[in-house]
């Protein structure tokens, strides 16, 4: 193992759990490369575990997976580790403390470690052995406050996307939860919306500037 | 010689150039400084799924922010496309202080043309009078008229999708059926011709086939152009003018060629060729020929010029009139309105269409109607509809969240104004004296800023859009008067003006220098205004008659 990597993150375990992961929920592994952590910021087991939890609240199973089965959690963790969704801006100069306490070198947030400090707080223990209605509820009122008349910027409003996207550009997501079409041949300008009309993840204007 | 013509640049331009003189018997060497993409084979991201992607079809923004500063924040940069733009830290360039200018750039084979945004618009005389009419820049010596049927040469070639409107200010071509409007732009159409009906709402005219041509298929409605398409349903170097030369048997292409300087012989004013840097092996070669074309791209075919400097042109190459690098424009750019349009839920598309709407320019055509402005401006942009992606700005989490997202999301109508830029000779190319790329070449500086014409229109143009969306039942929700940073229309030109007066202008009405008769400057940098239309199809046409014109002097023995 490389002398770099900290306590608790191993390729044969994340390549293990997820593999687990894929057997038990019947999704096709999450396609996270592994080489694209620098391994100085490679996040911990527990952080992969409440990531991936907080996925699957924010986007739950229904007659589709859930963001956690197909491994949002880790493309959150990747995306927050290389700047997607802005994540690698500075700190403003006013920051609270709650959020310079966990300052990354480079001046920017951790929002992996903000969050575990932040939903931890909120359970006042160990948020991933709350119930699972107690985590649902604490998570809401996070969001809720993320989104309050007058917040314009909040960290949860940055891992709240990145779940969204790893979750609606995964295969589960993009193709089974909304449709998907690479090659749609035609283009139909006016087409009814009926119950069963599922989006399509394929329309790139949509995704860019809807 | 070793060529009757040398062609440096491989883009839109480039590649009609070399097809135009390959055609006419010509042998040809056409030098580009990328590498080699080959059509079908070398398109590596174009059948790729986000889930098949690193980083989503995102990107790795902490890669980009290293390598890509610049080229990230064009629209059409990202982790399927990023292999086609420049890496900005091995490309640099200057800027003068208080200029914010974004240089967009795509550097292999077929340059910009596997990349631009397929948009195809005549201009008018209205465009080609402008400088004569508000006296800024100088005079274009050519019309309509002169570029009427190079228009339609070039549009038969490239095939151009649209719908005939009879527009004085946007004459109509020889096109391809037109691609649908939605039923919101469609509602918005009917609105603005019914209040204001001098403003024409119509399909983008654009270069994506709807019908097949010869080896080219149509378009499939992916709307992922900027990866390539093997298709060849847009037009591009590859799927198109390359073929078409290569039949010829005339053509020979070097890529990886980092044209240096033109060779300059002042006992007979003539060009004799080029000196290149071979980009693999850092070897400095050269090669001749009768004449040269330059379609390197509007600011590195001056920078060509420019680095061209001798002891005969101590100012650079082609300057006499000492106005080479100087009235560079582009086109000031910015969202107009963004408006929610209620009443079509029950609506919705299936494919992807490649192009948005255009509302021609209709102002300062007859009547001088600008605030503050003597030109133009023309809207682009269309109806769409939110998706998933508006969850990230909501609140909300669980199934109803995951429910809400599954539908397609609010029709919103956008209407992004594009504005004539007036030529100024303060905004301008020079080299750097002082700063020289990794293979000791200086690099160039570029000083620009908008003025306040091209405020005041985008002024209006705000105020005007929000209007017309709001009379089509909109709520208007955003809206900008200010332009985003020069570049950002990816619509650079000027440079090399063409004009009536060697004294004030370097290029003549065939886009041939006054001061050197075998050198053709046919891209960008040739424009003596900027119009308010996505000027490619007329550097195209430019391009077709300046090289037929070329072809014909080499013959007559003129050059």
């Amino acid at each position: 193992m490389d002398q770099d990597q900290p306590k608790g993150w191993s390729r044969r375990r994340f390549l293990g759990g997820a593999a687990i992961l894929a057997a038990v929920v019947g999704v096709p592994l999450a396609a996270i490369r592994l080489d694209l952590f620098n391994t100085q910021e490679a996040p911990s087991e527990r952080q992969r575990d409440l990531m991936r939890t907080v996925s699957q609240i924010v986007i739950p199973k229904t007659d589709t997976p859930g963001a956690g089965d197909v491994g949002a959690g880790d493309f959150v963790l990747l995306g927050l580790a290389h700047g997607l969704e802005k994540s690698r801006a500075p700190l403003a100069k006013d920051a609270p403390e709650a959020l310079t306490r966990h300052a990354r070198k480079d001046g920017s947030l951790d929002q992996a470690a903000w969050l575990e400090t932040e939903l931890d707080a909120r359970a006042k223990g160990d948020f991933l052995k709350a119930a699972p209605d107690a985590q649902a509820r604490l998570l809401a009122a996070l969001d809720a406050e993320a989104y309050a008349e007058g917040v314009r910027e909040h960290p949860w409003r940055t891992v709240k996307a990145l779940i969204l996207i790893g979750y609606y550009t995964s295969e589960s997501g993009g193709s089974q939860e909304l449709q998907f079409n690479l090659v749609p041949g035609t283009y139909d300008p006016d087409v009814p919306v009926t119950p069963q009309t599922r989006a399509f993840s394929s329309d790139w204007t949509a995704v860019d500037f809807g | 010689m070793d060529f009757d013509a040398i062609v440096v640049g491989s883009g839109i331009t480039g590649g009609l150039a070399a097809k135009e003189l390959t055609e006419a018997g010509l042998k040809v060497l056409m030098i580009e400084r990328g590498r080699n993409i080959r059509h079908q084979q070398d398109y590596t991201t174009e059948m790729k799924t986000p889930w098949e992607m690193p980083f989503r079809g995102i990107g790795d923004q902490e890669l980009y922010a290293r390598e890509h500063a610049v080229q990230m924040l064009n629209r059409h940069f990202t982790e399927y496309t990023q292999n086609h733009f420049v890496n900005d830290a091995q490309n640099p360039y200057t800027k003068t202080e208080g200029t914010d200018f974004n240089w967009f750039r795509s550097y292999q084979l077929g340059g910009r043309s596997l990349t631009w945004g397929r948009q195809s618009y005549r201009w008018s005389d209205y465009d080609f009078e402008a400088n004569k009419r508000d006296g800024h820049g100088t005079d274009w010596p050519i019309r309509y008229a002169d570029l009427a049927p190079w228009y339609d040469k070039v549009e038969e070639f490239i095939g151009v999708s649209g719908a005939k409107e009879g527009l004085k200010q946007l004459p109509d071509g020889r096109f391809q059926p037109p691609m649908a409007l939605n039923p919101v732009e469609q509602h918005v159409r009917e609105v603005m011709q019914a209040n204001w009906p001098e403003r024409r709402l119509t399909i983008g005219r654009t270069a994506n086939l709807t019908e097949g041509k010869g080896e080219r298929g149509q378009c499939q409605n992916r709307s992922i152009c900027a990866r390539g398409c093997s298709y060849g349903a847009y037009f591009s170097t590859q799927s198109s003018t390359l073929p078409a030369a290569m039949a010829t048997g005339r053509l020979t292409v070097i890529t990886d060629a980092v044209v240096e300087k033109l060779d300059y012989d002042p006992a007979t004013r003539r060009i004799t060729g080029v000196r290149y840097l071979d980009r693999n092996t850092k070897e400095r070669k050269t090669a001749t020929a009768r004449m040269v074309f330059l379609n390197a791209g509007a600011f590195n075919s001056v920078h060509v010029l420019l680095n061209s400097a001798s002891e005969a042109m101590p100012n650079g190459l082609a300057n006499s009139s000492g106005v080479l690098g100087t009235h560079i424009m582009d086109h000031a750019n910015t969202l107009s309105a963004i408006a929610l349009m209620p009443g079509f839920e029950d609506r919705t598309t299936t494919g992807n269409r490649p192009t948005g709407v255009v509302v021609a320019r209709y102002r300062n055509m007859d009547a001088m109607d600008g605030e503050g402005h003597t030109r133009g401006y023309s809207f682009q942009g269309g109806a769409l509809q939110s998706t998933w992606t508006a969850g990230k700005r909501d609140p909300g989490i669980g199934a109803e969240l995951k429910q809400k997202l599954q539908k397609p999301g609010m029709w919103r109508m956008v209407l992004v104004a594009f504005a004539d830029c007036v030529p100024r000779a303060s905004n301008r190319l020079t080299l750097d004296p002082k700063a020289v790329d990794a293979d000791g070449i200086p690099q160039l500086n570029i000083a620009f800023a908008f003025g306040k014409e091209e405020r005041a229109a985008l002024a209006q143009a705000k105020a005007d859009a929000g209007e017309m969306l709001t009379k089509a039942g909109g709520k208007v929700i955003m809206g900008f008067d200010q332009p985003g940073a020069g570049g950002t229309a990816i619509h650079e030109m000027g440079g090399a003006r063409m004009g009536h007066d060697p004294a004030t202008s370097v290029l003549n009405k065939w886009s041939q220098s006054h001061d050197i008769a075998n050198l053709f400057v046919t891209d960008g940098a040739q424009m003596s205004s900027s119009a308010c239309q996505n000027p490619s199809l007329t550097y195209m046409a430019l391009t077709a008659r300046a090289a037929d014109a070329a072809a014909s002097m080499l013959r007559e023995g003129k050059i």
